[in-house]
């Protein structure tokens, strides 16, 4: 342009202008420089920003639909035709492509199967997506997030830009770039992020020590940790695979258990090591990580890919960090559940009578005490019984028919307890039944009853037919005031004041019971020390015989005299000696006492030829025969000269009757005491080498009575011992009537308050002197 | 929701002022209704100066307006055919009824704590106001809390449910340029660290445009140092310093208002966009003598300083107003004019609010001065400061 005037000012402004636009294109460079190099950065700091993998892709699709000005931007996976959208800025979050996907474009084919970026403007519309179909202008990148044959090929990284501008090969550099970074970086997240969730969830694993819990957390956590939308885990035993966990109703295929061996990769999994590949029952693949525990695999944690993705190097390697947990946590589970089942028996036993499953003494105490306390008043009803008899039946069929008759009993008396009561086993024949919701004495009768009812029929036992009475002790304990020691107390008194007044009684407790309850106590604890106190002595009452009234032996028997009490009769203590076992030192004691008194008359006495007889428990004779042939050898007396009492009662088991034979064998005689009040049977006679029989003294007293019920019995005792060898003894002999009588039957020998009631050592060294003297 | 049958709209723009709340709220929204002549509002919009009791201004206007959708905020001036209500006083209230739009108000909290989540549950609420029918052409109108939280994260997490489709337009709340407490308005509630959001549906075509006038001072600088709402470094230097070395001479004679902590609205940063163009963002030097934005801005991005000349901002709001505005008459034409513009517009303010009423013809201008705007139509970025922001109803 020409101006007129100044033939300076065009060709300044010119140049001006020249300078104006050099300076423009200048800026217009720096800027796209700087907006360049500000993207690439922003990116790095987005991409290098810790955060989560999730939010990680959501700033960086952010961030570059910021600096490429992309409508959309979205991270896409290729599954067959389709393309499913997992991310996206700029789709609106309901849009159908992260559910059904779009069509996958012949661009976007390439670009999965060279695995090379790729640009296009004004993109075909076979290329553009349903949202921008009606936008010629759509300009487009494909940027493929994986090599070819990796595990993520087929995922692409796409940008749309409606507005027209090319994608230039700088922006694709950038965005391979940037979308590698992006992808390693969320791998590494999401590996790193599962290893933390895994790091905070593994220990809180081993808090299930029921197996079951364990992998129902297991297998969401196995959920997650892949990635999948199925997950499943199997326990393998006996080589057959079940499924014992399910994440959200996952399709764990087909009906099981199954045998393990069909499980794809069984040979793998039984090696240890991962499985990945296609399902047996649908190409899904399928991911299989073994639990192992000594070499074996006694688990399998299960995924499914999702739409027919393959599972990476990441998950299975997380998956089998969550194996080798659950081993640890299953293995913790199982030490779990046998040490509480260890427990449990170890409490139950303690808490429990093994041979009935009844409570036992110091659960039943529990409860008692227990009840008292539920409600400040009202009553407690308690029933302490015992079995009439049933040491009869022991000593008859020994321990062990003694035992099954207690089975059998606590069987019957279980079905007559209420729900609420209690029944417990003391030990020995011992029950105590608390009853529930008793409030009256009525209710203890009532009880008492039922108990009595059921015990009413036969017991069979070792073929025969036993019957069984219970003697009741019955007692109501004020809550509030009474306590579980105090009420067994009572009742036990009670229940003996029952027996005292025959068989099958029920006694209520009251004071007169509590005090031969607390006598009785105390007197159990008195006789443990009475040995030891020289409370006890012997005293020895003449067998003589009759025709001659002459004294060939004595019985030895031992005495109590308590300090406080006085004499306690035998029929009291011995008694309590036996409960408590006191009778062992105690009847050795006597023996000892006994043959060492016979020496002693014999020397003195020697033309006497006179005998001993002890009486013997079953349990001395448990401990074994030598002892009590010790006792009697070292007391320096010749064994033949030794007649051991036993009783009808005495166990006829094998050990003890081999022992009794050895006894035998040595010298020792055996007579059987208080003959034909007890069961018997002359079997019993034949097996037990009894050389004597005693006749009871109640048959001796019923001899003087008008009937001759009493002299038939004794005359028939007399011939059966007659017809086996034995010597017949007549216990009791209190008048000249029954002498009498017997001397008149032909009987032997006998004893009793009219002959000699049993003397001090004294006295009966006299009684022989004075016998000898009158010879 | 609200379903309009008429496709013609009805509107009534009013205003009220003066100190006594209920007389000043019940004037102007007297005043919108009017117009309608008895026909129930589907959408009333309510600006108000934060020296009211708002709890009143909102009971009023929902006594009067009823069912319609009811949102808004408080503002820094408004503008209102033509009119200029500075600062510091004025309700204004628009009350429109037709047109077949569909109208689905949703709000959200915890902008400060997380914007992006309030963002997305914000716009859902609206999206399902807007009932399961979805309309040919939507927008999306919103209103923040304009001190709470990063308003571009707002932003983004509002495009995850519109999708790039759906433009969004609005502004933050403001509060008379005191810079200390903001509200929006949902229904009759007002609410702060929240954001409202309005879902449009419309048979026509719903057309947002953003423009601010500013020029280039500087050449480009990458923001190197970001803490924040501080700007600590740009291109590796002390950032003040480069800033300031970046204005342009003052022009003398001009009238600035005077700015709490030293705002200084003359300068800006301008963020470079991939095409080239500028996202304003308001700076100013706060009482530490940092440089602060009023949103953090994204670390790295290139950026420019910017100013601006006041006929440019005046030109730039009409070519906004008059792009909303097509060949079919619009009801009104809803404006978000950044109060930092109204500064250095000064006495011009007036002009201006007259200059983008002559643009809009026949169609009520209505709009309140903002911290903030939105208008985003390409790409997710949309947040802007300095800006005008205009859409047609």
């Amino acid at each position: 342009m020409v101006a007129y005037g100044d033939p300076q000012t065009p060709r300044f402004e010119s140049e001006a202008e020249t300078l104006r636009a050099a300076l423009s294109r200048a800026e217009g460079a720096a800027a796209a420089a700087y907006r360049d190099t500000a993207r690439l950065i922003r990116l790095l700091t987005v991409i290098g920003t810790p955060s989560s993998p999730g939010r990680l892709i959501d700033r960086t699709l952010t961030v570059l639909s910021e600096v490429f000005a992309a409508d959309v931007v979205c991270i896409a996976e290729a599954i067959d035709d389709r393309l499913f959208v997992t991310a996206s800025c700029g789709l609106p979050e309901d849009d159908p492509a992260f559910t059904t996907g779009w069509p996958v474009g012949p661009t976007a084919r390439r670009v999965i199967t060279s695995g090379t970026a790729a640009a296009r403007h004004a993109v075909p519309v076979a290329d553009r997506p349903p949202p921008l179909r009606d936008v010629p202008t759509t300009s487009a990148a494909w940027i493929p997030l994986s090599g070819v044959g990796t595990e993520f090929a087929g995922d692409l990284l796409v940008l749309y830009r409606s507005g027209g501008d090319l994608f230039t090969p700088a922006d694709l550099q950038v965005l391979l770039s940037m979308a590698y970074r992006m992808y390693s970086a969320v791998e590494s997240r999401e590996r790193g992020a599962a290893i933390e969730r895994l790091a905070q969830a593994g220990p809180g694993l081993a808090r299930h020590l029921d197996v079951g819990s364990l992998l129902d957390e297991a297998v969401v956590l196995l959920r997650e940790l892949t990635g999948t939308d199925s997950a499943w885990v199997l326990t393998v035993r006996d080589d057959l695979a079940e499924v014992t966990a399910v994440a959200d109703n996952a399709d764990t295929g087909k009906p099981w258990p199954r045998p393990a061996s069909e499980l794809p990769g069984w040979a793998r999994l039984s090696a240890g090591e991962a499985y990945v590949g296609p399902a047996t029952t649908s190409d899904d693949p399928v991911l299989l990580v073994p639990v192992m525990r000594d070499g074996t695999a006694i688990a399998v944690l299960a995924a499914k890919g999702r739409r027919a993705r393959s599972f990476g190097k990441s998950s299975v390697e997380v998956a089998q960090v969550l194996a080798s947990y659950l081993s640890v946590a299953m293995a913790n589970g199982e030490h779990y559940r046998r040490l509480k089942a260890r427990e449990h028996e170890l409490q139950r036993r303690a808490s429990r009578d093994p041979l009935t499953g009844l409570a036992n003494r110091m659960t039943a105490a529990q409860r008692i005490d227990e009840a008292l306390a539920t409600s400040p008043t009202g009553v407690a009803g308690l029933l302490f019984f015992d079995l009439d008899k049933f040491k009869a039946v022991n000593d008859r069929l020994g321990h062990e028919a003694g035992d099954e008759l207690i089975q059998q009993v606590a069987q019957r008396l279980r079905k007559v307890v209420r729900p609420g009561d209690m029944l417990a086993r003391f030990g020995g024949d011992e029950f105590v039944l608390l009853i529930n919701g008793a409030t009256d004495l009525t209710d203890l009768n009532d009880m008492g009853r039922r108990i009595q009812v059921a015990l009413g029929d036969e017991f069979p036992l070792r073929g025969e037919r036993v019957e069984v009475t219970a003697s009741i002790g019955a007692v109501l304990g004020r809550r509030g005031t009474a306590s579980a020691s105090a009420m067994l107390r009572d009742a036990d008194a009670a229940m003996y004041a029952a027996k005292a007044r025959g068989s099958g009684r029920l006694e209520i407790f009251d004071d007169e019971a509590s005090h031969r309850s607390i006598d009785r106590l105390d007197l159990r604890s008195d006789l443990s020390e009475a040995l030891e106190h020289g409370q006890l002595s012997v005293a020895y009452q003449p067998m003589v015989e009759l025709k001659t009234n002459t004294i060939r032996s004595f019985e030895a028997l031992a005495r109590w005299r308590h300090p406080e009490r006085g004499n306690v009769p035998p029929d009291v203590f011995i008694p309590l000696a036996e409960e408590t076992g006191a009778i062992v030192p105690i009847g050795a004691w006597v023996l000892d006492q006994a043959c060492r008194q016979l020496a002693t008359w014999q020397r003195e006495f020697p033309t006497e030829r006179l005998h001993m007889s002890v009486n013997i428990s079953a349990v001395q004779l448990e401990r074994g025969h030598g002892e009590l042939l010790d006792v009697i050898r070292a007391a320096g007396v010749d064994p033949a000269d030794i007649w051991l009492e036993v009783t009808e009662h005495m166990d006829t088991a094998e050990d003890i009757s081999s022992q009794v034979s050895a006894l035998r064998g040595a010298g020792v005689h055996f007579a059987l005491d208080d003959f034909g009040m007890s069961y018997s049977s002359l079997a019993y006679l034949q097996r037990f080498p009894v050389e004597g029989l005693k006749i009871d003294r109640g048959f001796v007293a019923a001899m003087g009575g008008s009937e001759n019920n009493g002299r038939g019995i004794v005359r028939a005792i007399m011939a059966v011992a007659d017809s086996l060898s034995m010597k017949a003894f007549a216990e009791g002999i209190e008048t000249q009537a029954q002498l009498d009588a017997l001397l008149d039957l032909g009987c032997g020998y006998g004893q009793g308050h009219l002959l000699s009631p049993p003397l001090p050592v004294e006295r009966a060294t006299r009684a022989l002197r004075a016998q000898r003297d009158r010879a | 929701m609200r379903v309009l049958t008429s496709n013609r709209a009805v509107r009534g723009v009013g205003t009220g002022n003066g100190t006594d709340t209920r007389v000043a709220a019940e004037t102007a929204v007297t005043e919108a209704l009017r117009p309608l002549g008895g026909r129930r509002p589907d959408l009333v919009l309510v600006y108000a100066s934060v020296r009211y009791d708002l709890e009143t201004v909102l009971k009023t206007v929902n006594a009067a307006a009823g069912s319609a959708v009811i949102a808004g905020a408080t503002s820094s001036g408004q503008l209102h055919n033509g009119q200029l209500t500075e600062p510091g006083d004025g309700i204004a209230v628009l009350a429109l009824a037709g047109g077949g739009y569909r109208f689905g108000l949703g709000h959200a909290t915890g902008l400060q704590a997380d914007a992006t989540g309030a963002g997305r549950a914000l716009a859902r609420a609206a999206l399902d106001a807007a009932g399961p029918e979805r309309s040919p052409h939507e927008a999306v109108l919103i209103f923040s809390d304009g001190l709470a939280g990063d308003q571009q994260e707002l932003l983004n997490g509002i495009h995850k449910v519109t999708g790039f489709q759906i433009p969004v337009i609005g502004g933050a709340a403001a509060d008379d340029r005191n810079l200390a407490e903001t509200f929006v308005f949902a229904g009759d509630k007002v609410l702060r660290d929240a954001a409202v959001a309005i879902w449009i549906g419309s048979d026509r075509p719903l057309r947002v445009i953003g423009g601010h006038g500013w020029q280039p001072t500087s050449l480009p600088l990458m923001l190197s140092g970001v803490d924040g709402q501080i700007v600590r470094e740009l291109g590796g230097r002390p950032a003040l310093e480069v800033y300031k070395e970046n204005f342009r001479p003052l022009q003398t004679g001009r009238k600035l208002y005077r700015r709490a902590g030293g705002y200084h609205s003359e300068h800006a940063f301008g963020l470079i966009q991939p095409d080239g163009s500028l996202l304003i963002r308001g700076a100013f030097i706060d009482s530490d003598g940092d440089l602060r934005t009023f949103s953090p801005l994204p670390p790295f991005s290139a950026v420019q300083v910017v100013s601006c000349d006041t006929e440019d901002l005046l030109e730039v709001g009409e070519q906004v107003v008059g792009g909303v505005v097509d060949d079919e008459e619009p009801a009104v034409v809803l404006v978000f004019d950044c109060v930092a513009r109204l500064d250095i517009l000064g006495e011009r303010g007036h002009e201006e609010a007259r200059r983008l009423q002559r643009a809009a013809g026949n169609a009520p201008t209505f709009g309140y001065y903002t911290y903030g705007e939105f208008a985003r139509t390409t790409g997710v970025a949309g947040y802007h400061n300095a800006t005008i922001a205009a859409m047609a109803l």
